[in-house]
């Protein structure tokens, strides 16, 4: 009993110290690979009206993700999120039918962000924008 | 513990767990004279794996084109969480792993382990010793700074005094004339995959030999065991009254490990720029070579050598014959006395060699 419970004790130690010694080598590995933090989180993007042509879209970086700003022929602008709302494709402007094709899996848009056919399940949400002076400011 | 006692049961019963710790690991004998320069392989073995683990984090931020290199190594060693700890283990871990496969083949050579039966584990042992130095040459490259660039210049170079194809095997080896953007690309590619490959079959190999024709027993200490192989038929050299390897050598094993650990940790931590010169942190520049360019210490005595004699070729073929000398070793001494006081002239040679080559290295320091 006696040499039992020393044996014991020392297998604690010994695997404490294993415990330890892994702690202090994942600890730094997770750190190295851990993502970095995204400065990108609440800016706003500019650019002027006359980047985009009338039916013609223009593609951005928006925190992180794509937007995407279009003018419509009357000359309206709208502002949306890129992002298809099936599996998160980047959505493309097709400038003759006037709407928004996801090459993924097919999924069929409005200028308004409508989801006309296809598996997406919600419109493509709305990013807030103004304009002055020419310039769009979207965020 | 019940559950361990469940797993190792249902390992039990589909592998037979039990069956290869008693062949292989318990029923595994070593000389009962063994001694602690017999662990250096396993702790080169942890060498090998820290050097695989640091190196495939470290490619997680490396890129390698040359406009970028020096960037991204400044990013994992300024900006990255603990990239400086990842970077410095790779950079010293190299170092390290040079020195203590010194000290393997110089125990190796010093207790006449590489006599017959055992040529074969001396030849793979040797091929690794150089499949590694041919790493750290590629590798340092790759940080692109004024010390890789001109190092490797000068390094590629001396292929050059090659007779016949030796220009062209400059120009092939660099990808160019000149050390440049496709010298960085093959020299990545060489030392992130191929040589890595390479190596850990010749692991495996050197391994497989060990455990197949048996550990040797030192010549020193009371003689347990004495080698009974006549050379007629393959038989494995077993130690009938020696030690276990598990847990008896294992333990021997682990603290050798351990001992390392410490000497490569206080290194890291204290002193990690133990080996870089200061040329190691300015950006290459094609059009400045740096004053006093120097390899690696291990690389010092080849150096010397170089510049002491007249012609490159003499030098180079010097070496050579150096290289091949101790490759073929076991071929050539042939004896069977293992005791080193008892050999004399192997003595002799042994002593004189490391002096000579650490004068080529002083000499080559300080030159
Ligand atoms: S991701 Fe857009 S339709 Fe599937």
């Amino acid at each position: 009993m006696q040499t039992n419970s020393r044996r014991t004790f020392l297998g604690l130690c010994l695997g404490g110290l294993a415990a330890a010694a892994t702690a202090l080598t994942a600890y730094p590995i997770f750190n190295y690979l851990a993502p970095r933090k995204q400065t990108s989180g609440e800016g706003t993007v500019s650019f002027p009206e006359s980047d985009i042509p009338p039916g013609g879209a223009k593609f951005f970086d928006f925190r992180g993700s794509t937007g995407v700003v279009i003018k419509k022929t009357n000359g309206e602008l709208v502002a949306l999120s890129a992002v298809c709302t099936h599996l998160g494709c980047i959505v493309q402007w097709e400038n003759v039918k006037q709407d928004f094709l996801c090459p993924c899996h097919g999924g069929r848009y409005t200028p308004e962000g409508i989801v006309i056919s296809g598996p997406p399940p919600r419109p493509l949400p709305k990013l807030p924008f103004h304009v002055a002076n020419g310039t769009i400011t979207v965020g | 513990m019940a559950i361990f006692k469940k797993i190792h049961t249902w390992l039990e019963v589909r592998l037979g767990i039990d069956d290869i710790v008693d062949k292989r690991l318990t029923g595994y004998l070593l000389p009962r004279n063994i001694n602690a320069w017999y662990s250096l392989g396993s702790v080169l073995l942890v060498i090998f794996i820290l050097q695989m683990v640091t190196g495939v984090l470290l490619l997680v931020y490396y890129v390698p084109d040359a406009d970028k290199a020096f960037k991204s190594v400044s990013i994992i060693m300024n900006e990255v969480p603990f990239g400086w700890l990842i970077r410095m283990c790779h950079a010293v871990g190299s170092n390290m792993m040079v020195a203590v496969l010194l000290l393997h083949m110089l125990s190796t050579l010093f207790m006449g382990s590489y006599k017959s039966p055992r040529e074969l584990n001396w030849l793979t042992g040797f091929i690794l010793f150089n499949l590694v130095l041919a790493t750290s040459l590629t590798g340092y490259l790759l940080p692109w700074s004024q010390l890789s660039f001109w190092a490797t210049t000068v390094a590629s170079n001396s292929a050059g005094a090659i007779p016949v194809i030796g220009p062209y095997l400059v120009e092939f080896l660099r990808g160019g004339k000149l050390v440049g953007p496709p010298t960085l690309g093959r020299f990545f590619a060489v030392h992130v995959t191929l040589l890595p490959l390479i190596i850990a079959s010749f692991v495996g190999l050197h391994l497989f030999l060990l455990e197949r024709i048996g550990v040797s027993s030192p010549p020193f200490g009371q003689q347990e065991t004495k080698s009974t192989w006549t050379g007629d038929r393959f038989r494995y050299d077993r130690h009938s009254n020696g030690i276990p390897f598990f847990p008896n050598y294992l333990l021997q094993d682990g603290t050798s490990i351990l001992i390392y650990l410490a000497i490569f940790s206080a290194i890291v931590f204290i002193d990690p720029y133990l080996f870089f010169p200061t040329t190691a942190f300015i950006p290459a520049d094609p059009y400045k070579t740096p004053a006093h360019i120097k390899p690696e210490w291990y690389f010092l005595a080849n150096y010397q050598t170089l510049k002491v004699f007249p012609s490159e070729v003499i030098g180079l073929l010097v070496q050579g014959v150096a290289m091949t000398f101790l490759a073929l070793l076991p071929f050539i001494d042939r004896g069977k006395e293992r005791h080193p006081l008892k050999r004399p002239v192997f003595m002799g040679c042994f002593v004189g060699g490391i002096l000579l080559y650490f004068a080529m290295m002083i000499w080559g320091h300080f030159s």
